[in-house]
C-alpha cells in the first residue's frame, strides 16, 4: 500500500516538472514580440474616441492614425500622416487635406481590408464631433467634414483658427484618431473591443485583465513593422512589472515618478531608464469662493511659503522641474522664469513668489491670520498627488497653515473636486493646447458644477472679485481672442498676457512638471529619439525593434 | 442528503440578494461616477449626461435595483459600464483563474499541513513540535502579498524558474499548471499555517479518546493505531476547518492576483471598483457570496463521507 502511494506521489512529481519543463520554452527568447506592462488593472476603452487613459492609449496608438501625427519622441513638430499635404484659406477657416493613397484598412472578422478614402475620415470626424459617440466631441464643435473627392477632404470652421490650435484635432491624438467607417458601423458596439485601424499594428485580442495583443500590419504604408507584434499588458503592481522586466518576460514597463525607482533600475544590469515628456504639470488650484482664499493676501502667503524646489526633489531631480507659469513648458506659450521675473519687475510686483517665509506670515497677519488658521481638503490615495502634496502640507505648517488632507481613492477624488468641494485643488495633466489649458481651468464657461460647461475651473474664475477691487475678474477675453488669432506672435503674447494676470492675482501655483518613467531592456531600440510624446508612454511604431 | 442539498441552496438565495443589495447601495452612494470615469477629463456635460442616460443611470435607484434583480433571475449579469461586454463572459473567462488557484491552495496546505501537523502533535512538546508551531505561527502572521513578492524574488529571480507575469494559457494545461506554481504556492503557504495548527490541535484532541486506548491495549502497531483509529476521526475536524479556511482563501487570491498578474475575479474585483464599474462589481461580488455559499455546502456533505454517523435532515 506505501510503496503504491510512494509510486503515485514520484509519478505526479515527474509529470509536473516535465509538464513545467514542457512550457518553459513559451517564454524562450528569439521572438520578436514586444511586451509591455502598463500600471492599470486592464483597459477602459479602447475605442480612440474614447480612449482617454494612459493604458488605452498606448493600444489605440499602435493601430490608428491621423491626417498629421506629432513627430514621432518629439511633439513639438507636426508632420503629414495619413494626409500627405493639406493647405489653409486665408481667412483660417477652410483646412484641405490630401489623403495618401494605398492606405489600406486593417482586416476584421472576415473581412479583408480596403483602401481608406475621404468617405471614412469624414465619417470618422462626424463620429468624433457627436457626443454620443465620442469623448471629445466638445473639441469640434462649430466644423463641418466634407469628402471633395476619394483623397480629398475639407473641414470648414465657424471660426478661424491658427495652425497651433487646428493641428492637434486632426493630428493622432483623442478624436483625431481616424476610425474607418466599414468596420465601425459593421462592429458597432463591438469596436470599442475589437479596434479596426490603419496604423503598424492590427488588433488581435483582448483578453480581460491581461493584456492586448496586437501583430504587425504587413501592409502598413510607412513599410512594414520590425516587430511581429505588440502585447500590452495590465499590472498594476509595481513588484510584478519589476520582477516581470528583470526574469526578461516583459520587455518594457511604466515605473512611477520615483526617484529611488529610477535608480535601482538603472543599477540593473541590461536595463535602461526612458524619462521623457511633456510631463504632467502640478498646480495648485484655490478656490476664491471659500474662506479664507477668496483674500489675496492668504493665497500668496501659502505660494510665500512653498519651495517649488524641495517640491520638486521630493518627486525626484530627475523627474521633475519647478515651474513658473500656468502653461509649462515646452508648449507654446509657456513663461520661464526669466520671463515672469521680467515683467514682474516691470509692473513693481513679484511674480515669483519664491519661498519667503516671512513674507508669508506677515501676510497672514495682514489677512487677519496671525496664528495662521487650519483647512481641510480631499487628496487621492495616488503617489504621483499625494506624494508632492504632503510636502507642500509640511511646507505649510512652519509658516503657521494648518492644510489637513482627507485621503480618498482617486475616483472619489476627482468626483469631489468637480462637485467643487476642495478648498485646494492639486492637478495633475497635460493638455493638448494652452487654449486648452486655459479654458479648462481659467475659462468660466468651464468653472466647476455652475459653469456653461463645467470642466476643470476649481478656481470660479471669471465669476468673482479675485484681487479685492470689487470687480468681477477674468481672463476670458484673452483666451477667446487668442483662439481667433491667426498669428502665432500675437497668439502667444496673449497667451502669457492671460497668465501674468493670472500669477499676478495668485489664483493657481504652478509647481512642477513631472516627467515620465519607463524601464526596457537594452535589446529594445525605439527606432527614434524620445523625447516627448502625447500617449505619454512610448511609441512603438514600425522603426521599434528588438535586437536580442 | 438530495433534499438538504436543495434546502441548503434554496436558503442561500436570500443571502445572495442581501449581498447583491448591500453591493448596489454601497456602490451607488461612494462618490465617483462611472461615466465620468470612462469618458475621462476631456468629456462635455452633454457627453457625461448622454452615457448617464444610455447606462442606466439616470433612473431612481429602486428603478436600477429591480432591473438588475430581474437580470439576475434570469442569468443575466448584465453589461461592464466600462467597456459594454457581457459580464458573464469575463466572469466565465475570470472565474477558473480564481477557482484553480483557491483549490492550488487548498492542495498544497493539506499535502504540507496536515502531516506537519500530526508529525508535530505526535511529537508534543518536542524540538519538532516547537519548530512547527513557531513556523505555523509565522506563516499566519505573513502577509499573502509579502510571501508572494518574496517567492518571485526567489524562484523568478535568484533562481529563474517559474515566471511572474500572468495566469498563462487555460487552455494549456502545461502553460497553465506552469503559471499557478508560485501563486499557488504562496496561498498554499499561508493555508499549510492553518491547517498545521488545525491538524495539530486535533490530533491533540483525539489521542486523549478512549478509542485510541483501547486501539493500543489491544496490541496494534502505532502505525495502526495512527492511520486507521487517530487520523480518520481527527480528519472531520480537520475537513470541516478546511472548509472554513477556504473561504478565507477565496478573499486571499485576491491580493495574489493582484502581484501575480492572474486575471482572476480578484482583479477584475479591483478593476471594477476603481473605475466604478457597478453592474462588473455587483456581479463579482455576488460570485465570490455564491463561491462562499457553495464551499460551505460541500464542507457540510463531505462531513457524511468521513463520518457514516453524520445524518442529513
Amino acid at each position: 500500500m506505501m510503496k503504491k502511494t510512494k509510486a503515485i506521489l514520484v509519478t505526479v512529481f515527474v509529470v509536473g516538472v516535465l509538464l513545467c519543463l514542457g512550457a518553459s520554452p513559451a517564454l524562450a527568447a528569439g521572438d520578436k514580440v514586444l511586451r509591455i506592462a502598463m500600471d492599470a488593472a486592464d483597459i477602459s476603452d479602447i475605442h480612440p474616441h474614447f480612449a482617454h487613459t494612459t493604458q488605452d492609449r498606448a493600444v489605440v496608438h499602435l493601430i490608428f492614425n491621423g491626417l498629421v501625427r506629432y513627430k514621432t519622441g518629439d511633439i513639438s513638430r507636426f508632420e503629414p500622416d495619413l494626409a500627405e499635404s493639406w493647405e489653409v484659406s486665408a481667412d483660417g477657416k477652410v483646412w484641405t487635406f490630401h489623403l495618401r493613397k494605398g492606405v489600406m484598412v486593417h482586416p476584421w472578422k472576415g473581412n479583408p481590408g480596403y483602401e481608406l478614402t475621404s468617405e471614412d475620415v469624414v465619417y470618422s470626424f462626424q463620429s468624433a464631433a457627436n457626443p454620443a459617440k465620442s469623448g471629445f466631441a466638445g473639441g469640434y464643435v462649430g466644423m463641418s467634414f466634407e469628402a471633395v473627392d476619394r483623397y480629398t477632404v475639407r473641414i470648414t470652421l465657424e471660426k478661424p483658427m491658427s495652425e497651433t490650435l487646428f493641428l492637434p484635432k486632426v493630428a493622432d491624438y483623442m478624436g483625431g484618431l481616424i476610425i474607418p467607417k466599414k468596420p465601425a458601423e459593421e462592429l458597432g458596439e463591438g469596436f470599442r473591443t475589437h479596434p479596426v485601424g490603419t496604423g503598424p499594428f492590427i488588433f488581435k485580442k483582448y483578453l480581460p485583465k491581461e493584456k492586448v495583443i496586437t501583430v504587425r500590419n504587413e501592409k502598413y504604408f510607412r513599410g512594414v513593422p520590425k516587430l511581429k507584434g505588440v502585447e500590452v499588458f495590465f499590472m498594476s503592481d509595481l513588484s510584478s512589472r519589476k520582477f516581470g522586466l528583470r526574469s526578461k518576460e516583459l520587455d518594457v514597463i511604466e515605473g512611477p515618478p520615483s526617484q529611488p525607482w529610477v535608480e535601482e533600475m538603472q543599477a540593473l544590469p541590461g536595463v535602461k531608464v526612458d524619462v521623457f515628456g511633456p510631463g504632467e504639470a502640478g498646480v495648485l488650484y484655490f478656490n476664491v469662493t471659500k474662506k479664507p482664499f477668496d483674500d489675496i493676501r492668504v493665497r500668496r502667503a501659502i505660494a510665500y511659503s512653498i519651495s517649488r524646489d524641495e517640491v520638486a526633489t521630493t518627486i525626484g531631480k530627475a523627474i521633475a522641474a519647478p515651474i513658473y507659469s500656468q502653461i509649462p513648458p515646452p508648449q507654446t506659450g509657456f513663461l520661464t522664469r526669466a520671463e515672469a521675473k521680467l515683467r514682474g519687475q516691470q509692473e513693481g510686483k513679484d511674480l515669483l513668489y519664491d519661498l519667503d517665509r516671512n513674507k508669508a506670515k506677515k501676510l497672514l497677519a495682514e489677512a487677519g491670520f496671525p496664528q495662521g488658521f487650519t483647512t481641510k481638503f480631499y487628496m487621492t490615495e495616488r503617489g504621483e498627488y499625494a506624494i508632492p502634496m504632503q510636502n507642500v502640507v509640511a511646507q505649510l505648517r512652519e509658516s503657521g497653515i494648518d492644510a489637513k488632507m482627507i485621503t480618498v481613492d482617486h475616483a472619489t477624488y476627482h468626483h469631489n473636486i468637480r462637485a467643487d468641494m476642495n478648498t485646494i485643488v492639486l492637478y495633475n495633466c497635460w493638455r493638448a493646447s494652452a487654449d486648452m489649458k486655459l479654458t479648462h481651468f481659467y475659462h468660466s464657461d468651464s468653472i466647476v458644477v455652475t459653469g456653461k460647461k463645467p470642466i476643470t475651473n476649481f478656481i470660479h474664475l471669471g465669476k468673482v472679485d479675485v484681487d479685492g477691487d470689487g470687480k468681477v475678474d477674468s481672463i476670458d477675453y484673452l483666451i477667446e481672442a487668442a483662439r481667433e488669432m491667426l498669428d502665432a506672435q500675437g497668439q502667444r503674447a496673449l497667451w502669457q498676457e492671460a497668465q501674468y494676470k493670472l500669477l499676478d492675482w495668485c489664483v493657481s501655483y504652478p509647481l512642477f512638471i513631472k516627467r515620465f518613467t519607463y524601464a526596457r531592456q537594452k535589446y529594445v531600440d525605439w527606432g527614434y529619439d524620445l523625447k516627448s510624446t502625447l500617449i505619454l508612454s512610448p511609441q512603438i511604431n514600425e522603426l521599434t525593434s528588438i535586437s536580442k | 442528503m438530495i433534499a438538504y442539498t436543495i434546502r441548503r441552496i434554496l436558503i442561500a438565495i436570500p443571502t445572495l440578494i442581501i449581498v447583491l443589495t448591500i453591493t448596489f447601495v454601497l456602490v451607488r452612494i461612494a462618490p465617483g461616477d462611472p461615466a465620468e470615469v470612462r469618458l475621462g477629463d476631456y468629456a462635455t456635460k452633454e457627453s457625461v449626461e448622454a452615457l448617464r442616460k444610455e447606462m442606466g443611470l439616470d433612473k431612481p435607484m429602486w428603478i436600477q435595483y429591480l432591473e438588475t434583480l430581474e437580470g439576475l433571475f434570469q442569468g443575466d449579469f448584465g453589461r461592464s459600464m466600462l467597456n459594454g461586454r457581457p459580464i458573464s463572459e469575463e466572469i466565465k473567462r475570470s472565474l477558473p483563474y480564481t477557482l484553480e488557484l483557491t483549490l492550488m491552495g487548498i492542495i498544497f496546505g493539506a499535502i504540507f499541513g496536515i502531516p506537519t501537523g500530526v508529525y508535530t502533535a505526535l511529537k508534543r512538546n518536542t524540538l519538532s513540535d516547537y519548530v512547527g508551531r513557531t513556523l505555523s505561527l509565522a506563516g499566519l502572521s505573513f502577509p499573502t502579498f509579502y510571501l508572494g513578492i518574496l517567492l518571485m524574488f526567489a524562484f523568478s529571480i535568484k533562481i529563474p524558474i517559474f515566471p511572474v507575469v500572468g495566469g498563462g494559457d487555460i487552455h494549456n494545461l502545461a502553460d497553465n499548471l506552469y503559471h499557478l506554481v508560485l501563486p499557488g504556492l504562496t496561498l498554499g503557504l499561508i493555508m499549510t499555517a492553518y491547517v498545521t495548527r488545525m491538524a495539530r490541535s486535533s490530533v491533540l484532541n483525539t489521542l486523549n479518546e478512549d478509542y485510541v486506548r483501547t486501539a493500543r491495549a489491544k496490541g496494534l502497531t502505532e502505525r495502526k493505531v495512527i492511520y486507521k483509529h487517530l487520523l480518520r476521526n481527527a480528519l472531520l475536524a480537520i475537513t470541516a476547518l478546511i472548509g472554513v479556511y477556504a473561504i478565507v482563501l477565496i478573499g486571499g487570491s485576491v491580493m495574489v492576483e493582484i502581484v501575480f498578474s492572474r486575471p482572476g475575479l480578484g482583479k477584475m474585483m479591483i478593476g471594477a471598483l476603481k473605475q466604478r464599474d457597478y453592474t462588473t462589481l455587483q456581479a463579482v461580488m455576488i460570485i465570490f457570496a455564491s463561491l462562499v455559499v457553495f464551499v460551505n455546502l460541500i464542507t457540510d456533505l463531505t462531513y457524511g463521507l468521513i463520518d457514516p454517523r453524520v445524518r442529513y435532515k
